[in-house]
């Protein structure tokens, strides 16, 4: 009776293993897509390994893609148009894309399995991205939860970029973290600095990156960069400009500011930045430069809520709200912002209200 | 207990990456029903119900959203911040649903005691009476959510 048992497990255990090696042989013989070719452009041909997905096998060739996930389909950035070779939108891609996208072929990268031969298009601006080696050179307290991180550029030693665009760093594997992300930041350098970049960071509770950077990061440390990314940019038109920002929102408008003073950039522009205590307010005697520089610039800080023990004369409550109070009409104005999405909607909100139309309203969501 | 295979699904999902990095059990060594039977225990022993701390954390979350990121005042000297990133995070479990990535900081001034959650904890909690496991970088403790809570 017991050998029988035994047997019966053996064969089982026998035809289980028979079956486990079948399928690893089979995936091996019918998943292996062999060499395919990628069409970028109808300029450039790459050829990578089937079986991947699109991103990785671009990231591969160093054409960077922006993406804040890491492949896992929720940030929605890494989209491309695929021409041909596509299969069908996943169930993943669908919240991330609009009718209008899916009807012209526009794909989430990461979510594109590389089967046989693909035709895509990326905006040309993609292939100036390149990764930069760098080194942390210095780190500035700005507050009790935001920094600005200045990194020196090692290889390429140069970067060129439009102030307003952003970077995305590669955070590695660290602690808990069991795997490199990249995360977005607005750079706030002047641009003609080309051997540096500067970030402002703020730290986000439980955040992969943000905690990568402030607890982690300190000076003579490497690390690696891609970019630059972005349209956000000043527009060419001579309209006044309301700038909105709070936080690390602050990062780019200082990038603009550089770039109105080193082009002489007399365009009237008010600039509200909000901060929640007057001990947040970061880059004030910075601002008041700007504001002896550019005459028809005027910095104007908002504190949501003073401590009792502040001093502060200035415009309390909401950024949004000091906008209201401030114009009773914007329609001629362009607005820029920069800052979280809920901080993004409200702004919108209150700007249409003052009559700013919304193809004059340019914002990057970043947190 | 046996697992279902559709449990034993879920559990391989909550220990991978593929959501979130480093997952969602941290450093937890339990199964996924044990780590569920002792938090709802907690919540019962407690007094309350994951429903009503859901609708709760809910509420303080659309309050802290009126802030823009800035602190808002709450009853019983507690604040509340939201922080907020691009994208979504998508529930673990088979069936659809995603939420902005929202970070609500709710914070007692009193007791100095502060706790997170994201949109994702809400639903968690709420429909599968998850409080992610115990070294996991958005675990709740529920015991420290019904202090701040209530």
């Amino acid at each position: 009776m017991l050998m029988e048992i035994l047997i019966a497990v053996a064969v089982v255990s026998v035809i289980g293993a028979v079956l486990a090696a079948l399928l690893t042989v089979s995936e091996l013989f019918f998943r292996n897509y062999g060499p395919c070719e990628i069409t970028i452009n109808d300029e450039k041909k790459i050829t990578v390994d089937g079986g991947i997905d699109l991103l990785s096998a671009l990231v591969a060739e160093k054409i960077f893609i922006p993406s804040a996930c890491g492949g896992r389909s929720t940030c929605g950035l890494c989209k491309v148009k695929v021409l041909e070779g596509s299969d069908l939108v996943l169930p993943t891609e669908e919240p991330h894309l609009s009718k209008e996208e899916r009807e012209n072929g526009i794909r989430l990268s990461c979510q594109v399995k590389i089967r046989n031969n693909l035709r895509i298009e990326i905006p040309e601006e993609l292939f100036l991205v390149k990764e930069y080696e760098t080194v942390v050179d210095k780190i500035t307290d700005l507050t009790h939860d935001t920094k600005e991180f200045r990194f020196a550029l090692k290889e390429p030693a140069e970067i060129r970029f439009t102030p307003g665009q952003y970077v995305q760093i590669l955070t590695p594997k660290y602690g808990k973290s069991t795997e490199e992300v990249y995360r977005a930041y607005s750079m706030s350098s002047d641009a003609a600095d080309k051997n540096a970049i500067e970030l402002i960071i703020r730290l986000v509770p439980g955040g992969i990156c943000t905690t990568y950077c402030f607890e982690q990061l300190k000076k003579g440390d490497s690390v690696k960069l891609n970019g630059p990314y972005g349209n956000f940019r000043l527009s060419d038109s001579d309209a006044p400009m309301i700038f909105i920002a709070g936080g690390s929102g602050m990062a780019p408008i200082k990038s603009l500011l550089y770039q109105m003073v080193r082009e002489k950039i007399s365009r009237k522009c008010t600039y509200f930045f909000g901060a929640n205590k007057v001990k947040e307010l970061f880059m004030r005697d910075l601002m008041e430069e700007f504001e002896k520089k550019l005459p028809n610039f005027k910095f104007v800080p908002v504190i949501a809520k003073p401590d009792a023990n502040e001093k502060w004369d200035g415009e309390t409550g909401l950024v949004t709200e000091a906008v209201r109070s401030a114009f009773q009409k914007a329609s001629d104005c362009e607005a820029y912002l920069c800052g979280s999405p809920g901080m993004i909607d409200a702004s919108i909100a209150v700007l249409k209200e003052l009559g700013v139309t919304e193809d004059h309203i340019f914002y990057d969501k970043f947190a | 207990m046996k697992k279902t295979p559709r449990m034993q699904q879920v559990e391989e999902m909550l220990h991978s990456s593929q959501i979130v990095s480093g997952g969602f059990f941290g450093e937890d060594r339990r199964d996924l029903t044990e780590i569920i039977d002792r938090d709802t225990a907690q919540v019962t022993a407690g007094g309350s119900t994951p429903a009503e701390l859901t609708t709760k954390m809910r509420k303080i979350t659309s309050e802290a959203k009126k802030g823009l990121g800035m602190w808002v005042d709450l009853p019983d000297n507690r604040r509340a911040r939201i922080d907020e990133a691009k994208g979504q995070l998508i529930c673990p479990w088979p069936h659809p649903f995603r939420c902005d990535k929202r970070v609500t900081t709710l914070e007692n001034q009193t007791t100095g005691e502060s706790i997170i959650w994201t949109d994702l904890n809400i639903h968690l909690i709420e429909e599968h009476n998850f409080f992610e496991g115990k070294g996991s970088p958005f675990r709740i403790e529920p015991a420290l959510l019904i202090r701040m809570l209530f």
